[in-house]
């Protein structure tokens, strides 16, 4: 893993390491961004990506009204949140669980990033490549990257339109295309933003608020924090339904 | 909550999503507490809901089994050096709980006090 992280730090050498005003310990490679990192919400962002919600057209209204999200302002006991019988919460609503690290790896033409929360990754390329035309739809999406500068921009397509963005059960078609935009601004803290383009569900492109994740401390660790079914289903007829006043009660 | 979770050894948690708990915090009523002794019967240690059965006998001799959900491993083992070992069927337990909202025994886990004397008070949990 060092070598890997050495391996990209040399654009880092040639641009000059950032230094913190302060001048202790604080040199860092901006272009380094491997480490398991905490996300932050942005405050009253509702576990999403923040900023304004644009208009939404008439096919996502529908869909964001047929749902029944279980958190957040429109939040009832029980609902049909895909993630409560543990449906993949695809990207990017999965940033925005934020009390589980993310640990981000940086290889030869690839940077992956595992979420401990559901225990997933995806891939993000970063060889040149460019985004596929016309890709299959998957969870976590097609996602390219490059260096913009210290600023490590990522395009992505071809999501599942069966995930939500958020917990408030915004949607989202497969045409959707989302820009991750991540700079690492000090040795533990790394601002992002996310700006997402689907004519088909919002009116205009949805800007995000600016987000950072946190370099967790040493104690942090991932730990297999995956969503079983079956426990799922079991934790459901013993507690969620009863608390809920869910007809199967017991 | 942000001087609160400071207080708390500075955990790296969103207090906000303390609550998040997958959909069913808000099936709990967060301005009532009720407390209860009672027999653990099973301790369910999986993520992403912690969470314990227990009876409490009443002053009839009437049984009834009780739930108490509370947050996931990562969090009770970092908060509270909970392991699956924590507790056992058979355990004498003092549980205060928020409770279901309608009126089910249920509840999200406020407090909770073991024969031993070992004490997990989650009562200082944000109620946003």
């Amino acid at each position: 893993m060092r070598k890997y992280a050495t391996a990209f730090a040399v654009p880092g050498v040639l641009l000059g390491f950032a230094c913190g005003a302060a001048g202790q310990n604080t040199k860092f490679d901006p272009r380094d961004l491997s480490g398991i990192w905490m996300s932050h919400n942005a405050r009253g962002s509702n576990f999403s990506m923040g900023g304004t919600v644009p208009s939404m057209t008439g096919w996502a209204q529908a869909r964001y009204d047929a749902a029944q999200p279980g958190l957040g302002p429109r939040g009832k006991p029980l609902g049909n949140d895909p993630m409560m019988i543990c449906d993949p919460m695809g990207f990017p609503r999965i940033m925005f669980w934020t009390n589980y690290p993310i640990e981000m790896i940086q290889i030869p033409g690839r940077i992956l990033m595992f979420f401990d929360w559901f225990y997933t990754y995806r891939t993000i390329w970063t060889d040149g490549r460019p985004l596929p035309a016309d890709p299959d739809p998957r969870f976590y999406g097609y996602s390219v990257g490059k260096w913009d500068g210290d600023t490590f921009v990522v395009q992505s397509k071809g999501f599942d339109d069966r995930t939500w963005l958020d917990a408030d059960a915004h949607p989202h078609t497969e045409d959707m295309l989302l820009e991750e935009r991540y700079r690492r601004v000090s040795p533990d803290t790394i601002e992002f933003t996310m700006t997402l383009t689907d004519p088909k569900a919002y009116k205009s492109p949805w800007v995000g608020a600016k987000m950072n994740m946190t370099r967790a401390d040493q104690a942090t660790r991932m730990r297999e924090d995956v969503c079983v079914p079956s426990v799922e289903a079991k934790y459901k007829e013993q507690i969620r339904n009863p608390a809920g006043g869910a007809a199967q009660a017991k | 909550m942000k001087t609160a979770l400071l207080l708390l050894g500075a955990l790296p948690f969103d207090g906000g999503l303390v609550w998040a708990h997958h959909g069913s915090r808000i099936s709990y009523d967060l301005t009532k507490e009720v407390t209860l002794k009672g027999v653990v019967k099973e301790f369910v240690y999986v993520n992403p809901h912690i969470y314990f059965t227990f009876d409490v006998k009443d002053e009839q001799g009437h049984v009834t089994e009780w739930a108490a959900e509370t947050d996931p491993p990562m969090m009770m083992e970092r908060r509270f050096q909970w392991s699956r070992h924590y507790l056992k069927p058979g355990d004498a337990v003092t549980v205060t709980v928020w409770p279901s909202k309608v009126g089910a025994p249920r509840g999200f886990l406020a407090k909770l006090v073991t024969a031993d004397g070992k004490v997990t008070d989650h009562s200082d949990q944000p109620r946003e």
